[in-house]
C-alpha cells in the first residue's frame, strides 16, 4: 500500500516533451467526434472521461497513504446532491455541477477528520462501511432520492434533443481541467507533504507535518473531483440509481487505478481507457464481457507488477537490455 | 411471541453463518495478510454447487453438502497455490487478483444458472412445536450444524498441532518458518478450511434463504465487518463481533423498515470502529 515514490527526474529530452505529448493526445481525442459520429461511441467516450476524473482523484487520495473504498459512493453524493438541487430547487445545472463537487468535498472532509484516527486497512474498511451507509441512505430516502427505483426527471445540461457532441467537449474539457489541477496539486508543497506522510507518518509528523490536517485535505480534494464527476454524470444520464455507486463501482474505480499503475499520474487514465473501452468493443459477446475485464486484470497482475505504465520499461528490459542487470523492480 | 421467536432464531442463524464465513476469511488474512475479496463469490459458488449436485446428479442433500464443501475446499488449495502465494505482501496485486476471481466466478454462475433466484431444498422437513413455541426443524438444523462446526474449529485451532502451527504463523511468519513449520503447507490447509467453511455456509444459507449470483457481495461485507470489528489477528473476537452483528441484523429490520435499518447497522459499526480504531481484540497493523 505504501509504495508511492517521489517522481523520478525525467530521463533526457527537454522538459517540454511530456506536456507536448499530453497536448497532442488531447488534440487527437478532440478531433475524434469528427470521425466517429455514432452516438453510442461518443456515449462510451463521455462515460470514460467521467470515470477518468474519478479514478485520477482517487489516486490523489492514495498518494497520501490512505486507501479509500468509498470513492464510488462520493461520486454518488455529488450526483444526488446536484440532481436533487437541480430538480427540487430548479437551479441551473451549470451551477449544480460545481456545487455537487463542493457537497462531496464537505462530506468527505467532515468524515475524513474522525477517520484520520484509522490507518492502513482499518481506514480502508472504515471508508468502505461509510460508502455502504451512503448507499443505504440513498435507498432509504423515499421520494427525495427516489429510493430503490431511482431518481428521474433531472434537468439536462444542454437542452433536450442536443446531440452528444457538446457533452463530449464539455466532459473532455472538464477532464483536462481536473487533470491539470490535480497534477499541480500532486507536485505542490502539499502533495510532497502527502507523499511524506504515506512513506512514514511518524517521520512526517516529527518534522512538523500535521498528519491529520493533510490527510483530511487530500480526502477533500479527491472527493471534490469525485463529486464533480458524479454531478456531471447525473446531468448527462438524467437517471440515477443507488446501485451505480455501490461497492462494486468503487472496486472498479480502484481497479482502474491499480491496473494503470498507482505510482504514476498517467496510470489511472490509461487504466480507465483500457478497462472501459476494450470490454465495450467486445460488447457483442454480451454476458461474457466481464470475462474480458477479468482477463485484463489477470494479465496485468501476473505480467506487469507495476501496472500498465511499466509496460515500456518491461519490454525494454526484456528484449533490448538483456545483458544489463537493470530489471523491472517489484514492489519496493 | 411469534415475532420474538422468529427474531431470536434469525439472530442465532445469522450469527453462526456470519461467523463461519468470517472465520474462513480471517484464517487467510491473519496468516498471509491476504484480503480475500473473492470470499463472498466462493461462498455463493458453494451454494450453487450444492444445488447442482442435488438437482442434476440427484444425490442426497447431506452428501451434496459434503461434496460441495470438499470441492470448494480443494479449489481453495488451488487458489492459495496459484493466486495468493505469488503475491503475498503486495496488497495491490492481491486486491486485483481477488477481484478478477470474484468477477469470473460471478459471471460463470450468471451464465450457467441465470440471475433468477433459486433455492436448495430444505435439509430437514417439519416443524418443532412445544406449547406456544413453533420453530421449523430446518432452522434448528442450520443453527445446530453451524454451532457444532464452530465448536470443532475452536478445538482445531487451540488443541491440535496444525491449529497451533496456524496461530504461530499468524503471530510471526518468519519465526514460525525458523521453527520448522512448513508455512506453505499450513497456508494451503488454512485456505482449504476457509473456503470449505464458506461453501458450507453457502449451502446452508441457500436452503434457509435463497441463492442468487450476487448474494456473496453482502456476505463479504458482513465478513469484513466481523474481522475489522474483532481486530486483525483475533479469532475469539470474531465470535463477539458476529453475535453483535447478528443481533443488529435480526432485530433492527423489525423496528425500522427498509434500507434505513441497514444504514443504522452500518453507522453503529462505523461508530464502534471509531471508538476503537484497532478493533476490539486485535492490534494495529501496517500492510
Amino acid at each position: 500500500m505504501n509504495n508511492n515514490q517521489l517522481s523520478k527526474p525525467a530521463t533526457g529530452n527537454s522538459k517540454w516533451t511530456k506536456p507536448a505529448i499530453a497536448a497532442g493526445v488531447v488534440v487527437i481525442i478532440a478531433i475524434l467526434p469528427l470521425l466517429l459520429t455514432s452516438p453510442y461511441t461518443l456515449h462510451i467516450f463521455i462515460l470514460t472521461f467521467i470515470y477518468t476524473i474519478a479514478a485520477v482523484s482517487l489516486r490523489t487520495i492514495i498518494t497520501s497513504g490512505q486507501f479509500p473504498l468509498a470513492h464510488g459512493a462520493f461520486m454518488g453524493v455529488g450526483a444526488y446532491g446536484a440532481a436533487m438541487i437541480a430538480k427540487w430547487l430548479g437551479w441551473s445545472p451549470w451551477l449544480t455541477i460545481p456545487l455537487g463537487g463542493l457537497i462531496a468535498m464537505g462530506i468527505g472532509m467532515l468524515i475524513g477528520y474522525p477517520f484520520a484516527r484509522l490507518r492502513a486497512l482499518y481506514y480502508a474498511m472504515g471508508s468502505l462501511f461509510f460508502g455502504m451507509a451512503i448507499i443505504y441512505v440513498i435507498w432509504a430516502g423515499g421520494s427525495w432520492t427516489g429510493g430503490y427505483s431511482g431518481l428521474t426527471g433531472i434537468p439536462p445540461l444542454f437542452p433536450i434533443g442536443t446531440s452528444k457532441v457538446p457533452y463530449y467537449y464539455f466532459f473532455l474539457g472538464l477532464a483536462v481541467v481536473s487533470f491539470l489541477a490535480l497534477y499541480r496539486f500532486e507536485f505542490s508543497r502539499i502533495g510532497i507533504n502527502l507523499k511524506a506522510i504515506a512513506q512514514s507518518h511518524l517521520v512526517a509528523s516529527s518534522v512538523g507535518i500535521n498528519e491529520a490536517l493533510y490527510r483530511v485535505l487530500a480526502v477533500g480534494v479527491g472527493c471534490f473531483f469525485a463529486g464533480l464527476a458524479g454531478a456531471g454524470y447525473a446531468h448527462y444520464t438524467l437517471v440515477l440509481s443507488g446501485a451505480t455507486f455501490s461497492f462494486m463501482a468503487t472496486l472498479w474505480l480502484v481497479m482502474y487505478v491499480l491496473i494503470g499503475g498507482v505510482n504514476s499520474f498517467i496510470g489511472p487514465i490509461i487504466g480507465t481507457f483500457i478497462l472501459v473501452l476494450i470490454p465495450e468493443f467486445a460488447r457483442d459477446l454480451k454476458i461474457y464481457v466481464p470475462f474480458i475485464s477479468a482477463g485484463i486484470l489477470l494479465i496485468v497482475v501476473y505480467i506487469m507488477p507495476q501496472g500498465l505504465v511499466s509496460l515500456p520499461q518491461l519490454i525494454r528490459s526484456k528484449f533490448f537490455e538483456r545483458g544489463k542487470s537493470e530489471k523491472v523492480t517489484n514492489a519496493p | 411471541m411469534e415475532l420474538a421467536i422468529a427474531t431470536s432464531t434469525n439472530f442465532l442463524i445469522l450469527s453462526s453463518m456470519y461467523i463461519l464465513v468470517a472465520l474462513g476469511f480471517a484464517f487467510l488474512f491473519n496468516m498471509l495478510r491476504i484480503l480475500n475479496l473473492a470470499h463472498g463469490a466462493i461462498y455463493m459458488v458453494g451454494g450453487y454447487i450444492g444445488l447442482f449436485i442435488i438437482s442434476t446428479l440427484g444425490l442426497n442433500q447431506w452428501i451434496a453438502l459434503l461434496l460441495a464443501t470438499l470441492i470448494i475446499a480443494a479449489f481453495g488449495v488451488f487458489l492459495e497455490k496459484f493466486c495468493f502465494r505469488p503475491f503475498v505482501g503486495d496488497f495491490n496485486r492481491v486486491v486485483m487478483v481477488c477481484v478478477a476471481i470474484a468477477v469470473i466466478l460471478q459471471t460463470a454462475v450468471n451464465i450457467i444458472a441465470g440471475t433468477k433466484a433459486l433455492a436448495l431444498p430444505p435439509f430437514v422437513e417439519g416443524v418443532f412445536k412445544a406449547g406456544l413455541v413453533s420453530v421449523s426443524y430446518e432452522r434448528i438444523a442450520t443453527f445446530a450444524i453451524g454451532a457444532a462446526l464452530l465448536g470443532v474449529i475452536i478445538w482445531f485451532v487451540n488443541r491440535t498441532k496444525w491449529g497451533q502451527q496456524m496461530q504461530a504463523i499468524a503471530q510471526d511468519k518468519d519465526g514460525a518458518a525458523l521453527q520448522g513449520i512448513n508455512v506453505h503447507r499450513i497456508s494451503a490447509l488454512a485456505s482449504f478450511i476457509g473456503c470449505g467453511l464458506a461453501a458450507l455456509a453457502g449451502c446452508l444459507m441457500g436452503a434457509y434463504l435463497r441463492l442468487g449470483p450476487y448474494m456473496g457481495d453482502l456476505m463479504l461485507i458482513k465478513a469484513l465487518i466481523l474481522v475489522i470489528l474483532a481486530g486483525i489477528g483475533s479469532i475469539s473476537g470474531i465470535f463477539v463481533a458476529g453475535l453483535v452483528l447478528g443481533a443488529l441484523d435480526a432485530a433492527l429490520p423489525v423496528l425500522i423498515p427498509g434500507a434505513a435499518s441497514d444504514a443504522v447497522t452500518v453507522s453503529i459499526v462505523i461508530i464502534l470502529l471509531l471508538i476503537r480504531p484497532q478493533g476490539f481484540f486485535g492490534y494495529e497493523m501496517e500492510i
